[in-house]
């Protein structure tokens, strides 16, 4: 895959890359090219993560009861549809896990519409950002498994309920079918943000103006439900593994 | 009739065969048929028409329920969503092996 280089990332590679290789030779690693140690999606994941930053820490001396702008609207709007999704899906105490979804939900979107404006990229459209927050997902709804149901009940889960003697069959399937949701939660959203991306592309070199706005709209809206899709299937992953048999 | 039209998919495999071969070399001995580009025409194309048959098939019952049931259709609309996006990645996956096909190798 070409790779070209952003301005963002020009910028980066001019005056960081020293810090940037000795932090890569602390891990052990080596750049591809010491001179541009830093790659496309990582700039504009900080990027991201510094928007988001910027707009939390504006919008929080004017939080207000009474009198709310419409930034505080936009954000309780979100908040209360994700919070009403984790209830209808988890249960009454679906909230507790909403750090997580939400963050999940506000990072993914902003990093899928981000790649709109013309001289940034998604950072989502490269495998190892969308592997990043699937690998964040199976860690934590594991983790929240293991936690509320203890270790030794929550194993008993992998063997789904089947009779003794079907164990040894059940037990792999199960394996392999936890081990493919992280797989299906990365490539489903790369490859969504990526064949919107060569989707526009393509009718760019093709036709001049119409039709690429259209691929680019559709591009939108893919990123609004790709965001919220990966939202849900976390908050599915943590009810399967949180919920008891009450 | 559904089994004959499993058949006729199957028949269409036949020519997967070919690809196999070819994939590693570079294109094309011979009268320069490029195999390798007619395979992926035809998997994408496969993937697209059963994801379309399969969404259709959701759209068409959530439709129907939601006229059934008018009061239902936030849920139904949620559900619809869901198993649509879901539907969709598995023809994207087939756009990622080709991509993957293309780009890296």
């Amino acid at each position: 895959m070409p790779e070209h280089e952003l301005w963002l990332t020009a910028l980066f590679n001019n005056y960081l890359s020293g810090p940037a290789n000795a932090a890569l030779s602390l891990v052990g690693m080596h750049a591809e090219n010491p001179a541009k140690p830093w790659a496309n999606f990582v700039t504009m994941e900080i990027l991201v993560v510094a928007i988001l930053m910027i707009v939390a820490a504006s919008l929080r001396p004017k939080l207000s009861v009474d009198q709310p702008g419409r930034l505080q609207h936009t954000f309780e709007v979100l908040y209360g549809f994700l919070r009403g999704q984790s209830e209808e899906v988890i249960g009454h105490h679906g909230p507790h896990f909403l750090r997580l979804f939400a963050t999940l939900f506000f990072f993914i979107l902003s990093c899928n519409l981000i790649g709109i404006i013309p001289t940034f990229e998604s950072p989502t459209m490269f495998v190892p950002v969308t592997l990043g927050c699937a690998l964040v997902t199976f860690g934590y709804y594991h983790y929240m498994g293991l936690k509320e149901q203890g270790a030794g009940n929550y194993l008993k889960h992998f063997t789904g309920g089947v009779p003794l003697l079907l164990m040894p069959l059940m037990v792999p399937i199960e394996i392999i079918s936890h081990l493919a949701r992280p797989l299906s939660l990365t490539i489903r959203l790369f490859a969504n943000m990526f064949a919107g991306e060569q989707v526009t592309v393509v009718f760019l070199m093709l036709t001049y103006l119409i039709a690429p706005v259209i691929f680019m709209g559709l591009h939108v809206f893919v990123a609004f439900l790709q965001a919220y899709i990966f939202a849900l299937l976390t908050m599915v992953y943590v009810q399967s593994a949180v919920s008891h048999d009450h | 009739m559904k089994f004959k039209w499993m058949i006729c998919m199957l028949a269409l495999l036949v020519f997967a065969g070919p690809i196999m071969a070819q994939e590693g070399a570079a294109p094309a001995a011979g009268p320069a048929v490029n195999w390798v580009a007619i395979g992926f025409g035809i998997a994408m194309a496969l993937a697209s028409g059963m994801c379309a048959l399969a969404q259709g098939k959701a759209t068409a019952s959530a439709v129907e329920s939601m006229a059934r049931n008018p009061g239902a259709s936030a849920v139904i609309r949620g559900a619809l969503i869901l198993g649509l996006a879901l539907i969709e990645s598995l023809a994207l996956y087939t756009l990622v092996v080709i991509f993957y096909q293309l780009l890296v190798k």
